[in-house]
């Protein structure tokens, strides 16, 4: 609870300079009991930006995710810094869009109904609320299923709603955590392309989690390797591809050497996981 | 596909009538046919005519125990989800209401009748008791199992919205919860007549246990299966409504 880290206070500047990161994260620990998740995360994520994070599984993404959005509390001497401002991670609750990994949408609520959810959660009109949904419906392409429930729906429909949940949630800051990994090869192409275009669109940050390196290169402007738990970072590259992209990109020479050194810092972290113990 | 007017439950509800009548065919021909003493088994035709001929008393004593049991059930339901929602709102309390509400669900709810008669007396209020445990031992587990199945994921995406206990509490625990909520209360209906004329056979003012009573001491058997008839068909009524109310809530299933 009494952690040595900086409370927002009346002292520090209230607005952000534009060079200021949106969120900085300085030795960013956290342990479960017996298990330490992560271990000394350092990132910072300028506003506008598009961040990628890839990892073994259970090297603490989600974890890493948790604390951002507010749900989990880091261990003493972890630095969280948000808009400027060092802050607890429960501060964050309600100032950040969360995505999760599994789509959690509302059985007895339609699309329209599960797309409010935040605004409903804000105390907004309810009315209005529909209405904007009503339009963003296209944009998802979700246009005519407005009435239809979560059980009606394909696996791709269900993220979408998810996906268009987390964007009425209008933080400057989304968090998605896998939000294709169910989806299959094609729906998943398609959904990248129009995430970008909707990012590009409504202007937000984002901080993305994948097991694809092709997904972490195509959409990020930053790309981020994690260690095997305890997590940190081991790697950040700078994606210098241009914008808007397309889908041919994944067969350009910087494309492939860039995925290349990717994969072999991934695979390198894999081993420590699954390969033979070597202590 | 060839067209079919009917949906399943509709089917289920014909041959339930079917069979209903099938069997008052072969009881009518029975009680005729070997000429049994009344106090055996009176013909259906004798019973259905002392309906009309008891309307009154009948219809009278029906209202009284359905009053007696519906007040007893929304009282045991509300008591039953109430205890449910402390227990999943402070998981402390679980270890002590859940062995406690086992304990007194482990006697039969009939063997506290005497108790309840001497605290509560003959009247109404000893019924609505009696039928409020009754039915707040199966409210209390279906509810408990409902509000256990809210995800904890759910509830985090929640929270990263900003949304207060309350708020979670009013659209993600509660909805969660009805479909077993509603299950539950259907399963009660039935019961919850049961213990209310239990209870009036053991000592009451009227109601349709007493109306049974009554007739056994003066040996009038056609008027005991005559307020059986009438029981079994508020009970099915309850039922009736509570499974309609359960289709309408639970639409998404
Ligand atoms: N609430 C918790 N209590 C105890 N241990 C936890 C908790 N949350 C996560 N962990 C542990 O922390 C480690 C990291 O888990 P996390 O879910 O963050 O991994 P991940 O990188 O998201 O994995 P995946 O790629 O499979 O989604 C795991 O060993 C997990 O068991
Ligand atoms: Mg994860």
């Amino acid at each position: 609870m009494n952690m040595p880290m900086t409370y927002p206070s009346t002292m520090e500047p209230a607005m952000t300079p534009a060079d200021e990161p949106i969120l900085d994260l300085r030795k960013l620990s956290k342990t479960f009991g017996e298990v330490q998740a992560l271990d000394g995360v350092d990132l910072t994520v300028q506003p506008g930006e598009f961040v990628t994070v890839v990892g073994p599984s259970g090297c603490g993404k989600s974890t890493l995710f948790n604390i951002v959005s507010g749900l989990e509390e880091p261990d003493n001497g972890s630095v969280l810094r948000f808009e400027g401002q060092s802050v607890h991670a429960k501060h964050l609750l309600g100032r950040v869009s969360f995505m999760p990994q599994r789509d959690l949408l509302l059985a007895w609520r339609n699309v329209i109904d599960n797309a409010i959810l935040p605004l409903e959660i804000e105390g907004a009109n309810k009315a209005e609320a529909r209405a904007e949904a009503q339009r963003m419906l296209p944009e998802f392409g979700l246009a005519g299923f407005a009435d239809k429930y979560p059980h009606e729906l394909s696996g791709g429909m269900r993220q979408r709603v998810a996906l268009m949940r987390t964007f009425m949630f209008k933080r400057d800051l989304l968090l998605l955590d896998e939000p294709f990994g169910a989806l299959d090869a094609l729906t998943r192409t398609m959904m990248q392309r129009w995430l970008l275009e909707v990012w590009q669109k409504h202007k937000r940050t984002v901080l993305f989690i994948t097991h694809d390196v092709d997904e972490a290169i195509f959409l990020g402007d930053k790309v981020l390797v994690m260690t095997a738990r305890p997590g940190a970072i081991k790697l950040a590259r700078t994606v210098d591809l241009p914008r808007p992209r397309s889908a041919d990109l994944v067969t350009s020479p910087e494309f492939i050497s860039l995925k290349r050194e990717l994969l072999d810092a991934i695979e390198e972290e894999s081993m420590k996981t699954f390969g033979p113990a070597s202590h | 596909m060839t067209y079919d007017p009917m949906s399943p439950s509709q089917h289920a509800l014909a041959r339930g009538v079917f069979g209903g009548l099938a069997l008052f065919a072969i009881w009518e021909l029975a009680a005729r046919l070997f000429d049994l003493p009344s106090y055996i088994l009176p013909a259906v035709s004798e019973i259905i005519a002392r309906f009309w001929t008891a309307r009154a008393v009948l219809g009278e004593a029906a209202a009284y125990t359905l009053g007696e049991a519906l007040a007893g059930y929304l009282l045991g339901g509300a008591i039953g989800v109430a205890l449910a929602l402390a227990v999943t709102l402070v998981p402390q309390l679980r270890k002590v209401i859940v062995p406690a509400a086992t304990a007194v669900n482990s006697v039969p709810v009939v063997a506290f009748s005497p108790l309840i008669l001497l605290w509560f007396g003959m009247g109404v209020s000893s019924k609505i008791v009696m039928v409020a445990v009754a039915v707040s031992f199966t409210m209390f587990v279906s509810a408990l199992a409902g509000f256990d199945r809210v995800d904890e994921r759910s509830v985090n995406l929640m929270r990263s919205f900003g949304a207060s206990r309350a708020a979670i509490l009013w659209k993600l625990r509660l909805p969660t919860a009805l479909p077993l909520i509603l299950s539950g209360m259907r399963l009660s209906t039935v019961r919850s007549l049961i213990v209310a004329i239990v209870t009036e056979m053991l000592g009451a003012y009227g109601g349709l246990g007493w109306v049974i009573y009554q007739a056994v001491i003066v040996i009038d058997f056609v008027q005991v299966w005559a307020a059986i008839f009438v029981a079994s068909i508020a009970s099915l009524g309850f039922f009736a409504v509570v499974s309609f109310l359960e289709r309408r809530l639970v639409f998404w299933r």
